[in-house]
């Protein structure tokens, strides 16, 4: 009877989790998608600039979203683009080549990485900025560049945990299939655990896609500004869109400023789907094509 | 062509663990050239580790420590397989290997018969397809995928994906080809088509077996080794 009791309770707290959570999120997009949904026209976008003008780079745009947008595409392709192949490799080298010893101290060091707070990551792409800007040339300032390789620094051990992890839950009979058949180390990681642990790898890519484009502390304080226009290099400041959202909601002057920052927030959300579908498309692709060549 | 020797593989003294685990003692036994040897016995007693001694398979996992020889007929002469003038990849062309459950790779029919070909670095895509119906009519398989070669290996039975993994291990021209109980995952009616099949490949190449099924070892083997106690005892 008291285990039928708790056998029901426990099932009836799973549900009520998930069902909290599925309505929490469905709640946010909802209220978010609700306030903004009035703000989103081009005008949130290009502001007084005539749309084509923007886009051609003709003129810039001073009160729209578009520089935050493209500041935060430009940083988080950016970002991955120096995290993935690092990232990878470390967890290649964590599963197939480490000794356990080597394994346990680097992955406590991983982990220590994966839990300091992302300020203090700004902080020390901050001291960098500073150190270089001192030490090497007056050009070199808290820029694109510096916000991009914190940012980097930021997931890469969450990129290296989901790759090492994907590549530990191979089963034997995988693994040894290509051995077998005469195949080098490398050829066993290039041609088959990779391709099979290529889902586990692609959503460490795509939480980390997640995490640069939400991170505000971290680019804070190594390069973003309130406007700056489309960054122009990578030593230049830029504008992102969770930035943009931080000021307006913290300094509004009235209700249809602040409705853009709900619009803002709206881009915000459809950048990180843009991406994750990309991630996602790229790992149907990649196992069928780039490893294997097409059918 | 040298003579055939009239024993393939000599295993002299071998002491095989797996940390404080002890698999195998002093296990000293010759496997006959050109014909099918079966390894029986209870589980756990090391039969499927010494297939992996054949071709060094056993080598990555950490906890494993083997003493003693192994010497393979290769190329014409008898080598010491873990001596260090001798290439692993080489080895493992030579000494091919079929395990318990089916494992085609995630690609079609075609690619995974010439995947092997392609680690060994030939490109030449001329050669390609007379190597692949060769093998897999080897692998009495060539009738049933002949139209369907640039199918998803993984859309076949599980007989049919266990012949594809013969005819994967027999495009390579092995010398010695190890079983490792290649029926126990599949019905009688597959069963039947894979001994026969193993029976037909006892002229080319020289096979060792694991196999739990007794009557099974009956209708195929030449010879049995009962693994006890780490040792061996002739059937």
């Amino acid at each position: 009877m008291v285990t039928r009791l708790i056998d029901r309770s426990v099932t009836a707290f799973a549900w009520l989790s998930g069902l909290v959570l599925t309505a929490s999120v469905v709640g946010l997009m909802g209220y978010v998608l609700i306030k903004g949904m009035g703000s989103l026209s081009p005008r949130l976008f290009f502001g007084n600039t005539a749309p084509l003008d923007a886009l051609l780079l003709r003129r810039q745009v001073f009160d729209g979203i578009f520089p935050a947008t493209v500041g935060t595409l430009t940083l988080v392709g950016l970002a991955i683009f120096i995290a993935m192949p690092i990232g990878i490799a470390a967890g290649i080298y964590m599963a197939e080549f480490a000794t356990p010893r080597i394994q346990s101290v680097f992955g406590l060091f991983f982990d220590i990485l994966a839990g300091i707070p992302s300020i203090l990551v700004g902080l020390f792409g901050f001291s960098v900025a500073l150190f270089f800007h001192h030490r090497v040339s007056d050009r070199i300032a808290p820029c694109l560049l510096i916000s991009a390789l914190s940012l980097a620094f930021l997931v890469l051990p969450y990129l290296i945990r989901t790759t090492q992890t994907a590549l530990e839950n191979l089963p034997r009979h995988v693994r040894v299939t290509a051995p077998a058949l005469g195949a080098s180390r490398l050829q066993t990681i290039i041609y088959v655990l990779l391709p099979q642990a290529l889902s586990g790898i692609v959503s460490g890519v795509i939480l980390s896609v997640g995490r640069c484009a939400e991170d505000t502390a971290v680019i804070m304080l190594t390069g973003v500004v309130a406007t700056a226009g489309l960054p122009s290099s990578l030593l230049s400041s830029y504008e992102a869109l969770p930035f943009f959202i931080y000021t307006i909601s913290a300094q509004y002057a009235d209700q249809a400023e602040l409705m853009r920052g709900y619009g803002a927030a709206i881009v915000l959300l459809a950048v990180c789907a843009l991406l994750f579908t990309l991630a996602t498309l790229i790992r149907h692709r990649l196992a069928d094509h780039l490893f294997y060549g097409t059918r | 062509m040298s003579a055939q020797p009239r024993f393939k593989i000599k295993v002299r003294n071998l002491f095989f663990s797996y940390g404080e685990n002890v698999v195998l003692k002093d296990l000293t036994v010759d496997i006959p050239d050109r014909a099918i040897t079966a390894v029986v016995g209870p589980s756990g007693r090391g039969k499927s580790t010494l297939l992996t001694l054949f071709n060094r398979l056993w080598e990555d996992i950490p906890t494993a420590r083997m003493l003693g020889s192994v010497q393979i007929h290769l190329n014409g002469s008898h080598r010491d397989i873990y001596h260090r003038s001798c290439s692993l990849s080489d080895l493992r062309r030579s000494v091919g290997m079929v395990f318990q459950t089916p494992n085609p790779l995630p690609m079609s029919i075609y690619k995974n018969i010439c995947f092997p070909l392609k680690l060994a670095g030939k490109s030449d895509r001329k050669q390609m397809m007379p190597a692949v119906e060769t093998a897999l009519r080897q692998a009495c398989l060539w009738e049933e995928v002949k139209n369907r070669l640039r199918e998803d290996a993984r859309s076949l039975s599980g007989g049919q994906q266990q012949r594809l993994c013969m005819a994967r291990a027999l495009v390579l021209k092995p010398e010695v080809l190890l079983l490792d109980e290649p029926t126990s995952s599949l019905d009688a009616a597959a069963t039947e088509i894979i001994e026969q099949l193993i029976l037909s490949l006892r002229e080319t190449c020289t096979i060792v077996m694991v196999s739990h099924d007794m009557a099974q070892v009956e209708r195929v083997a030449d010879r049995g080794l009962e693994l006890s106690d780490g040792r061996v005892v002739l059937k």
